[in-house]
């Protein structure tokens, strides 16, 4: 006993640590201690008032970092706010389309362009849909505005429309209001031209034009465009009648493919008279 | 005679654990209000530990080991802390510093280069235990904590030691001369 209260003289201030050591560890894992809560709170009141007497002295280094803070904060909600801002336009845009789908009188298979493409000067717009949704070649294709063009083509998961801003494309097309009918083309630039419009028939700035029923490529009643100006050149039986696109080929995100296949028995039809034509066309050139 | 030796000698004991009682209230409050002040790059130095380290290297490791633990458990009252980790830590920093206290050395330990080598090597651990309790390893990985948390606080709180330190060898000389 003695041998080990002299061990214990010896090392006094290692025992004293260990159990130092020991009281610290069972106040850490104690945690809060509640019974000095009172006594804390008058602490920390006090601690308070003496850092409040402090508080105009400039904190820099706090100020850096509340900066610091604001700024991340700031980035953080601007960009957000661009998420909202653009959520907003395309919920309006859907909310839209979804409205125009009832109206259509055709099913209609959403798509978004994906790419666009020009082949030997003409016009595509690749889409993000193909066979296996249904998609197939000669339907035809409209944004929420008008008339945007026809599938030329498809596989499994994409497709490829013709749009109508080519120059190969000639559109049955019909005066909603005088229910004249002419052709609508388009000889580049902004603007499409109505074509066979007499300059004694009714037409004026404003007018609508859609598809007509004697189009076999695209279902009847789709919106084309507007007449913006009507001329009339002197020498020709003709008015020189321009019609703005509702369709905007530049901003355009997402068509609907209208699930009309033109009538292959009128189909037929119009290409046999038209092979019948070619040839004695060239029988009559000999 | 021993008498009045004893007794004045107990009164000059209580003076002094009075004054170290008020520099201790003091340099807490001091260190909790006004030290952020003296921060850099987020970092400060820790002024209670080098009253600990001081205590220990003029009244011996005992003693240090109960001021420590004293010091530690006040700071972590006011600065709102989880009560025992100031407390762990400082005793470590306070056995430390005791391996290095002499009853003759006390001036040559207090008032030279030593005092500050000392505080370093003390204050290097101190940093080590403390931050390792508060630390998520997920948050930071090793070496910048070592860096961060072991060295430069460790020589933020030795260049303050200056302070102390050429105090009291200003006072050493005054004695000498």
């Amino acid at each position: 006993m003695q041998r080990f209260l002299k061990f214990v003289k010896a090392y006094k201030e290692y025992f004293t640590f260990v159990v130092l050591v020991i009281a610290s560890l069972y106040l850490i894992s104690i945690g809060d201690v509640t019974r000095l809560g009172g006594f804390r709170t008058v602490v920390i009141g006090s601690i308070g008032w003496l850092q409040e007497m402090f508080a105009w002295l400039p904190d820099t280094g706090a100020l850096q970092t509340e900066n610091k803070a604001l700024r991340d904060l700031n980035l953080q909600l601007s960009n957000e706010v661009i998420k909202m801002r653009t959520a907003i336009i395309e919920n309006q845009k859907l909310r839209e389309m979804v409205n125009l789908q009832s109206e259509m009188g055709f099913d209609a298979i959403t798509a978004e362009v994906v790419g666009k493409t020009i082949i030997e000067t003409r016009n595509y717009y690749t889409i993000s849909k193909g066979y296996k949704d249904g998609i197939y070649e000669g339907m035809a294709v409209r944004s929420d505005a008008g008339l945007v063009g026809v599938i030329s083509g498809s596989t499994k998961n994409y497709s490829l429309v013709e749009l109508i801003n080519n120059k190969n494309v000639k559109i049955a097309a019909l005066l909603q209001r005088s229910r004249y009918d002419g052709i609508l083309v388009w000889e580049g630039g902004e603007y499409f031209q109505l074509k066979n419009i007499p300059k004694s028939w009714d037409v004026r700035k404003g007018d609508t034009i859609v598809t007509s029923n004697y189009s076999n490529k695209y279902p009847k009643n789709i919106p084309l465009g507007i007449v913006v100006s009507k001329r009339e050149l002197p020498g020709d039986i003709y008015a020189r009648i321009n019609v703005r696109p509702f369709a905007n080929f530049l901003t355009l995100e997402q068509v609907f493919v209208l699930k009309y296949i033109p009538d292959p028995e009128r189909l037929k039809l119009i290409n046999q008279i038209d092979y019948k034509l070619q040839l004695r066309k060239r029988a009559s050139s000999y | 005679m021993l008498i009045t030796y004893e007794t004045s000698r107990k009164k000059s004991e209580i003076r002094k654990y009075s004054v170290y009682f008020l520099i201790v209230v003091i340099t807490g409050l001091f260190q909790v209000v006004l030290v952020k002040f003296f921060s850099v790059g987020g970092i400060t130095p820790d002024l209670l530990l080098i009253l600990c380290i001081w205590f220990s290297l003029s009244e011996g490791q005992l003693k240090g080991l109960f001021f420590a633990f004293v010091v530690g458990t006040y700071f972590d009252i006011i600065s709102f802390d989880v009560i025992g980790t100031n407390t762990l830590a400082k005793i470590t920093a306070a056995l430390i510093a005791g391996w290095f206290f002499g009853e003759n050395k006390i001036n040559r330990n207090l008032g030279t280069y030593r005092f500050i080598i000392i505080v370093f090597i003390a204050s290097f651990f101190h940093n080590i235990i403390y931050y390792f309790i508060h630390i998520e390893f997920s948050q930071i990985s090793f070496i910048p904590f070592f860096f961060k948390y072991g060295v430069a606080i460790s020589t933020y709180t030795s260049i303050v030691t200056l302070i102390p330190m050429l105090l009291k060898f200003q006072r050493n000389k005054i004695i000498i001369s």
